[in-house]
């Protein structure tokens, strides 16, 4: 295909972007996907695909810091956000400029991506919860925040194709979360109205864990105080993106481009039983969750959900693909305000400084690189920004971990993350003062805060232990291990943001996001208050607390005298956000620029708030939306003539 | 006591120092692996000398564990040898070498997921639904 | 400790049970004998059983990360084996019969004759090699293969052929039929996934015929094809049938799309690294070691790891279908309880130990 011919131009190969070209090439357009990544990564013949895997599952297994980017080849060219380049910022040591981000602070963001094909989802958790009704009016219920420009409902029917397509297994019974409280009554949400009487999900829930049923045997009927106000601890089953028992309920087969109606539609066929959606190298593998319990960062049988598997549903005869392309900079007409190309970075090979500089050109042109990148993209190429709101607002959950030892064993590091939440804090009118938060069981014993089990290890050896009793000893500490995870929620900050200084440009000559974060009020308060309802719920389980925060963790805030630690969430939100207004947004409830008709921005960045819930799913829903606007777009186009003047073609 | 090559001297301490049984080693196909690493990461000299200690505790228990464990808290715990003892141990129970993972199967193999009734994120598989109940325990004799 | 493990000699072989030799002896055994229709789908769970455990000490031998393709096939045969064990269970459970699968008889002792009467090789346990996979082959040959005589059958094609025939005359011949089993106690396909193929619960005569043509196609090929039925009857990719995929092993070469079922496989050659594996001693037993040592015990727990599978899947088949989705568990622990034997010295000749498949109480 010659570079005028594509209808689309689409920069990432994460969900986002695969939703995009999935749907559009479905439809019949013509997409052109430019991936930073390597080609290795995005093979889509079985073999190549299974050795490629293994070589970032061995990986994996030779990384002595088994974090989120671990198995995956961090490309000079296009280097990834990694965990291990945090450092604690201080007067002297500002900005820290470790890796790809150049952290000004105060304090440094704490969340990593995946740039490479298939993107984050090769290494997310996958867990899957909606958002709720009120987290779209943030501003109208709570007066923080800002509101939606679209409701809940209007979003509803988008969920459902998100849930279809990344293969959620969940009950929907069990998302009656808490709304509020009244007097000492709790109000929960009623989900034959959030979901729609009789609404399933594609496949059964995955079990819980054993450790979730020792936390909830051992706190029937908890209630807990918080400011006055008593709250019922409510446990829910997450929903999530890895396959399980298909539920024979589930009749909603899949996704397509009416081109009558001019939308898309979600089929249903009564006689339709779903089928999990295996490895990207066999069918037959990872049909169920193996219970591998290393979700994050890498599922050996790919039993959880990764873009890459929505990728291989396009039709190949209307797509192209680049990889190794990293897209710099973005080109428009400053009459009409249409972006006339993209600017990519061709490199050789990983790692090396030799690469040519080209342009891709469509009718449309669809930034999916992820929240961080795509601010830095418009930035750098200086559009989009009327509202000056390109790279502010960047949220992400500020997630306190609390961790103890139960009386009882629990079996910890089995199963994936997270099985279950408790969902009481999820929604209240106590969001008037501080932030709500989701609170996960962690399956995965104090992995995340303390390293263990290897430091259990070198502790008890440090004592002198060996033998029997060391090994008894082992058996007595891992297997009573709880975690509990308090993701609370940011409110966007227009100071917490993405911006580019011509100082920090990469071995391609690209700029590095350099980030400005900060904790406020409303986060520590949320961070004191979660911690008192952690205390109640330990005291409850008659677990015996070793949560240890200190001035010298890297994401530290001192609070009321006393001093809280977070760590990210790996859900970047905000930094081209959504609105019903030009003057204060980015984009458009369609998903599209304001500034210019023929660019759409795709991903977390879009939305304006982030919730409690783990933001993917919300995304991939908007992501549906702006397929469909494209769509809707292109055949407005084909049918009454192009709009975009010829001049798109002429300039570069 | 018949004389032992170092590997065999390796084998049976490694068995007082990690709780695990002669064949527990060894069904983790490891042993070649961490003996090897084990004396390539020494100087000779302190090899010669880690395994003549070993050694003398062993010949010198009667074979009493307890005999054992007090020659391995007195000596392999001693402050001369104690960093080699705790590497050793590290190795079986995590596969690593220091910081170092020696190799993806030395991950998968290590002896600290078995001891916490568990099995190495992303290897070792126990299926579907596994983690919703207690570990699988096969009574022995 | 006499008592938990069964007396041995390998000279002397016996097969799978009594019963089932019976049947097999008699040809043309009554078709409308119910009780012995019953007796032969009880033999029929029996053989479809009595290949796994040599199945599975192959593909566990194979050292990991090597031979991809044949630790990919062979895995999905074992799979399909178990299937295919399943649903004879459910044929049985649906006409009023109940499946013993953790009988002491139960599970036969290698080497054995495979239960068919006029077959003069034996099936060991034992390690991935180019004769195993011969013997493999022998095994899931179908009928046309080789040359008939006497009155025995000639291979399990040809058994459920006769199972088939049965089903179909009692039915007719019984007033109301003879699908009255519970329905309660079909395992569904709910319970099963991972493989081609489909797990059939029976609740009439159709569903029956259908898993048994299940069976048999993937076992042998569907009418002298070397694909399965699968794609005809689930729209799947294209399967080759067992011997086939055994075959394209043997031969390390794929199969063109050209190529007739009685040809060489003629496609891409397949990397087979035959040396690749745990050096496994053949047909290895429990009183090969002294009672009370290391490997005895290592051996004994992987035997009872074996005996809670059996009596997982007995479970599943009688009445407690969710059984079999904990029985996963059970199957991957007893993966890496071999995997550890394999790779403990046997004796100081470089064989290794290697699992027993006993039966234990
Ligand atoms: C540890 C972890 C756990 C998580 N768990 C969850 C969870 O449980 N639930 C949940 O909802 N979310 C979770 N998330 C968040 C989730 O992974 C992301 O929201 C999601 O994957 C983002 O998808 P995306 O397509 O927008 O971006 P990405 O997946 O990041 O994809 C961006 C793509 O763009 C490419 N790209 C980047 N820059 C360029 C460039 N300049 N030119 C060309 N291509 C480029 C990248 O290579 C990549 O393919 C988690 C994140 C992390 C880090
Ligand atoms: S628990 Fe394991 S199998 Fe399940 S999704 Fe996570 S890594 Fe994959």
């Amino acid at each position: 295909m010659n570079d005028h011919e594509y209808d689309v131009v689409i920069v990432g190969s994460g969900i986002a972007g695969s939703v995009l070209t999935k749907t559009l090439t479905q439809a019949g357009k013509k997409v052109l996907l430019l991936e930073a990544g390597l080609q290795a990564g995005i093979a889509f013949d079985a073999e190549k695909n299974f050795q490629n895997y293994q070589y970032y599952l061995n990986t994996f297994y030779k990384a002595g810091a088994k974090v989120p980017n671990s198995p995956y080849p961090n490309i000079e060219d296009a280097q990834s956000i990694n965990v291990l380049d945090i450092e604690k910022i201080t007067p002297e040591n500002k900005p820290t400029t470790n890796g790809y981000l150049v952290q000004e602070g105060p304090l440094p963001f704490a969340s990593d991506c995946l740039r490479g094909p298939g993107g984050t989802t090769l290494h997310w958790l996958g867990s899957t919860p909606r958002m709720l009704p009120n987290d779209f009016r943030m501003k109208t219920e709570y007066g923080v925040g800002v509101d939606w420009p679209i409701t809940y409902d209007e979003l509803k029917p988008y969920y459902e194709m998100a849930e279809n397509e990344i293969g959620i297994s969940g009950d929907v019974e069990d998302q009656k979360v808490p709304e509020k409280v009244v007097g000492d009554k709790t109000i929960y949400y009623n989900v034959d109205r959030t979901y729609g009487k009789d609404y399933v999900f594609p496949m059964k829930k995955i079990p819980q864990s054993y450790l979730d049923k020792v936390c909830m045997n051992r706190s029937k009927g908890l209630k807990v105080e918080l400011n006055k106000v008593v709250y019922d601890i409510v446990y829910s089953s997450t929903p999530q993106g890895r396959n399980s028992i298909p539920d024979p309920r589930y009749k909603l087969t899949g996704i397509t481009w009416d081109q009558r109606a001019k939308k898309l539609v979600l089929h249903r066929k009564d006689d339709y039983e779903y089928q999990p959606v295996g490895s990207n190298w066999d069918p037959y593998t990872g049909q169920r969750c193996e219970g591998n319990a290393s979700c994050v960062p890498i599922c050996p049988v790919q039993a959880k959900y990764n873009a890459l598997k929505t990728l291989r549903k396009s039709d190949p005869e209307y797509l192209a693909i680049i990889t190794q392309a990293v897209a710099s900079r973005i080109f428009y007409d400053k009459g009409s305000n249409d972006i006339t190309g993209i600017e990519y970075k061709k490199y050789k090979y990983a790692d090396s400084t030799v690469f040519e500089t080209k342009v891709a050109k469509g009718k449309i042109y669809v930034l999916a690189a992820s929240a961080i990148e795509n601010a830095k993209i418009l930035l750098a190429s200086g559009i989009a920004n009327s509202s000056d709101q390109v790279g502010r607002n960047l949220m992400d959950h500020f997630v306190m971990l609390t961790w103890g030892l139960l009386p009882e064993k629990g079996f910890p590091y089995r199963g994936p993350g997270s099985t279950t939440n408790i969902s009481t804090f999820r929604d209240g009118t106590f969001r008037k003062e501080h932030s709500a938060w989701i609170s996960p069981i962690d399956n995965w014993g104090w992995a995340w805060p303390t390293f263990a089990p290897g430091t259990d290890l070198s502790n008890a050896l440090s004592e002198g232990m060996f033998g029997k009793k060391l090994r008894a000893h082992l058996n007595d500490v891992i297997t009573r291990q709880l975690l509990l995870h308090f993701e609370c929620e940011q409110i966007p900050d227009p100071n917490n943001r993405v911006t580019i200084d011509p100082k920090y440009k990469d071995q391609l000559g690209n700029y590095r996001p350099v980030i400005q974060y900060q904790s406020t009020e409303y986060m520590n308060k949320a961070m004191e208050a979660a911690k008192k309802v952690s205390d109640q719920i330990f005291k409850a389980y008659g677990v015996e607390d070793f949560t240890d925060y200190t001035m010298k963790n890297a994401d530290a805030v001192k609070y009321n005298g006393k001093v809280y630690n977070f760590w990210g969430a790996g859900h970047i939100v905000g930094t081209h956000r959504m609105g019903s207004s030009k003057e204060h947004s980015v984009v458009n409830p369609d998903q599209r620029t304001w500034d210019h008709d023929n660019l759409y921005l795709v991903g977390c960045g879009n939305m304006p708030t982030i919730g409690t819930s783990n933001p993917t799913l919300t995304m991939t829903a908007l992501s549906f939306k702006a397929a469909e606007s494209i769509l809707k777009q292109l055949e407005k186009n084909e049918d009454h003539g192009s709009t975009f003047s010829k001049k798109q073609f002429e300039t570069t | 006591m018949s004389k032992k090559t170092p590997k065999e001297s390796f084998l049976t301490i490694s068995v007082y120092l990690t709780g695990y049984s002669q064949v527990d080693l060894l069904g983790t196909g490891m042993l070649d692996t961490y003996y090897n690493t084990f004396v390539e990461n020494l100087e000779i000299e302190n090899v010669t000398t880690y395994f003549k200690e070993v050694d003398q505790i062993l010949d010198n228990s009667g074979n009493s564990e307890e005999k054992i464990n007090e020659g391995i808290t007195k000596v392999l715990f001693g402050s001369a040898l104690v960093s080699l003892t705790t590497n050793l141990i590290t190795m079986w129970y995590t596969g690593n070498w220091g910081q170092d993972v020696i190799s993806p199967e030395s991950y998968t193999q290590g002896l600290i997921w078995n001891a916490a009734q568990a099995h190495p994120p992303g290897a070792k598989q126990p299926g579907y639904g596994s983690w919703a109940d207690e570990p699988i325990e096969i009574p022995t004799i | 400790m006499e008592a938990l493990f069964q007396k041995s000699n390998s000279k002397r072989h016996r097969l799978i049970s009594n019963k089932f030799l019976q049947s097999l002896n008699d040809r043309n055994f009554d078709l409308l004998d119910f009780d012995k229709l019953k007796e032969n789908l009880q033999s029929a769970i029996e053989l479809e059983h009595s290949t796994i455990p040599p199945y599975l000490c192959a593909l566990y031998s194979i050292k990991e990360g090597t031979n991809e393709f044949a630790v990919k096939t062979i895995r999905s045969i074992v799979v399909e084996e178990m299937l295919h064990m399943v649903m004879a269970a459910n044929i049985l459970n649906a006409i009023g019969g109940s499946p013993a699968i953790n009988t002491p008889d139960f599970i036969p002792e290698y080497p054995t004759k495979l239960p068919m009467i006029d077959e003069t090789f034996m099936v060991d346990l034992g390690k991935f090699s180019k004769e195993s996979i011969d013997i493999f082959l022998q095994i899931e040959k179908s009928a046309d293969h080789k040359p008939h005589g006497g009155d025995d059958y000639h291979s399990i094609g040809e058994f459920y052929t006769a199972i088939r025939e049965s089903l179909i005359l009692i039915d007719k011949n019984t007033p109301g039929g003879i699908f009255t089993g519970k329905p309660e106690l079909q395992v569904t396909s709910e319970q099963y996934y991972g493989s081609g193929g489909k797990l059939i619960p029976v609740y009439c005569l159709e569903d029956a015929l259908e898993a048994i043509e299940e069976i048999m196609g993937q076992g042998e090929g569907i009418d002298n094809s070397i694909y399965d039925g699968d794609q005809e009857m689930f729209g799947e990719d294209k399967e080759y049938a067992h011997y086939f995929k055994f075959n394209e092993i043997y031969h390390e070469r794929k199969y063109s799309p050209t190529d007739k079922s009685d040809d060489e496989p003629s496609g891409h050659p397949i990397n087979i690294e035959w040396n690749e594996v745990y050096n496994m001693q053949k047909n290895p037993k429990m009183s090969d070691y002294p009672v009370g040592s290391e490997l005895y015990q290592k051996t004994y727990e992987f035997n009872k790891t074996y005996m809670a599978l059996l009596n997982n899947l007995h479970d599943a088949c009688n009445g407690q279908p969710d059984m079999l989705l904990k029985g996963v568990a059970l199957m991957y622990d007893l993966k890496y309880k071999a995997l550890e034997l394999m790779k403990t010295p046997y004796e100081d000749d470089g064989l290794m130990a290697g699992p027993s498949f006993e039966y234990v109480n």
